[in-house]
């Protein structure tokens, strides 16, 4: 049993090594110590913010059989979020220099091998055109949300559960799923395709 | 002649006053259309089931792209719940697109609760996985769907195990999650099912080539057999790649109609009709049959279960 876990072990640590975006961005800013700390900045911030929303508004709620307790839990926490965030603004947490570092960061991706396979995935994943984005604005019913393509995620800093980056157009958004709210988010975002 | 159809008439005439049975009470109008429709459909005994129906199989239902609230949806429940009273299967999976629309609690009713009040009533299970018109945090939530408060989750049953992803959001937490669970998983059958697909033929989205580069060597490199999807509001068996067998139904709610793009990967298309599957996996064979809203068995088959997994499907029809 112990020869076995030995391999098992082994392989896991190869899955997270190889698989963990901290290894794609590290690669990335290898020696880039501005880089590093700016996305340390951003994680400091994200923390905060989780902090916050879990302190003020509310943790995700247990499963339910009713969906009227679903919609009621999902309106309250987002109700209590937008009343304690209302002076929220863009850029809070995709600060001018933290922006810009994801912008180079999704522009260094896509052009790599595998931004044919980016750009095709954003195609594929109907694209929401002409929302109007606004932080601590609930996710509108009824818009489809365009998966965000997996190379993309591997090469951007990694979130906490519960929070997740999610494309609307070209804007990249941060949003958080348990009050269903946009946390913030940077415009224009996806550089557009050039032949 | 005229006196013979006289004498006709007056036999009936008594006849009708003398032997018919006493008026039935009378009944709400729904309930009488309902009663009707009960009895004009066919017996279970004439449905076309191309299932063994083996001692100790486990046996399932597919459905995708499913959540309008229309008749259509509707047709294709009715249909399952036809097909459940006869194959006796116990669960089904969900490909994504669950819900369409809003997402208030009347929403569920009418797209989820009310279809497959049958189903639920005989006790079915649902599982349900994410699709891009789904609302991942109330969807997560909600019991029916069996998701326990996770946007990707395992399951077993029998010799199977199930991977329900997340394909709006495969993060690499994601992406570790079903690396391990494949690797740990020591299931006979290991069957994954998620939205988007990472092969398709049809013309509206196509493959998710960048989902794809990620999943498939896990896949390879684990022994997944089988993969359903659904996003493409079609019926399409694929021919396995690198050994998996790749399968989208995105049509049970949905239709997109005369949508594909014929290659030579497409072993099954179908694009005419709403659809459902029934699958039945044994110890080693998984039989398929998919099953149209007007109760048309539009492709069947099998494949046999190799230790590296060979999804040889034969194609019956």
């Amino acid at each position: 049993m112990r020869a076995l876990k030995i391999p098992v072990l082994l392989l896991q640590l190869m899955l997270l090594v190889t698989a963990s975006p901290a290894s794609s961005s590290s690669q990335t800013n290898t020696g880039n110590e501005k880089d590093t700390q700016l996305i340390k900045d951003f994680q400091d911030l994200v923390n905060k913010y989780l902090e916050f929303r879990k302190n003020e508004a509310g943790s995700s709620p247990r499963p339910t059989n009713s969906p009227d307790k679903i919609a009621d839990t999902q309106q309250q926490l987002a109700a209590k979020l937008q009343d304690k965030r209302q002076d929220a603004n863009q850029g809070d947490i995709f600060q001018p220099e933290i922006a810009a570092y994801f912008r180079r960061q999704i522009a260094a991706t896509l052009a790599t091998k595998h931004g044919k396979k980016i750009r095709a995935s954003l195609k594929h994943a109907e694209p929401v055109h002409g929302m109007a984005l606004h932080v601590n604005q609930v996710y509108p019913q009824g818009v489809p949300l365009q998966s965000t393509p997996p190379t993309l995620l591997l090469n951007l800093p990694p979130l906490p559960k519960e929070l997740e980056y999610r494309i609307v157009g070209h804007n990249l958004v941060l949003y958080d799923s348990v009050p269903d709210v946009v946390v913030d988010f940077i415009p224009e975002a996806i550089p557009p395709e050039t032949n | 002649m005229q006196r013979w159809s006289q004498i006709l008439l007056a036999a009936l005439f008594v006849l009708s006053f003398g032997f018919a049975q006493p008026p039935a009470p009378a009944a709400p109008l729904l309930a009488s259309a309902s009663a009707a429709a009960s009895e004009a459909k066919p017996s279970s005994k004439a449905l076309d089931v191309r299932l063994p129906l083996a001692n100790k199989s486990v046996r399932f239902a597919v459905i995708g792209d499913s959540g309008t609230g229309g008749q259509e949806q509707f047709q294709v429940a009715d249909q399952m719940e036809r097909y459940r009273q006869r194959v006796h299967f116990d669960f089904v999976i969900m490909l994504g697109d669950n819900i369409y629309g809003g997402h208030r609690p009347s929403d569920y009713r009418h797209k989820f609760e009310e279809p497959y009040h049958a189903l639920l009533d005989a006790g079915v299970n649902f599982y349900a996985s994410l699709g891009n018109h789904d609302d991942p945090n109330g969807e997560r939530l909600y019991k029916p769907f069996n998701m326990g408060g996770r946007r990707y989750y395992s399951f077993k049953k029998g010799d199977i195990e199930f991977f329900a992803l997340d394909s709006n959001y495969m993060d690499p937490t994601q992406l570790n999650w079903i690396g391990q669970s494949l690797q740990q998983s020591r299931a006979k059958w290991k069957i994954s099912f998620f939205h988007h697909p990472l092969y398709s033929n049809g013309r509206m989205h196509g493959p998710d080539l960048d989902l794809r580069s990620q999943l498939t060597p896990l896949f390879r490199q684990y022994g997944v057999n089988v993969v359903f999807s659904g996003h493409e509001h079609v019926y399409e068996r694929l021919k396995p790649e690198d050994s998996v067998a790749y399968f989208i139904l995105g049509a049970s709610g949905k239709l997109e109609t005369h949508d594909f793009r014929p290659s030579d990967q497409m072993e099954k298309g179908f694009d005419t009709d709403r659809v459902f599957m029934i699958v039945e996996v044994t110890a080693d064979h998984l039989y398929f049959q998919t099953i149209s809203a007007h109760g048309q068995t539009i492709d069947a088959g099998d494949m046999a279960r190799q230790e590296q997994p060979a999804a040889a499907a034969k194609n019956q029809k």
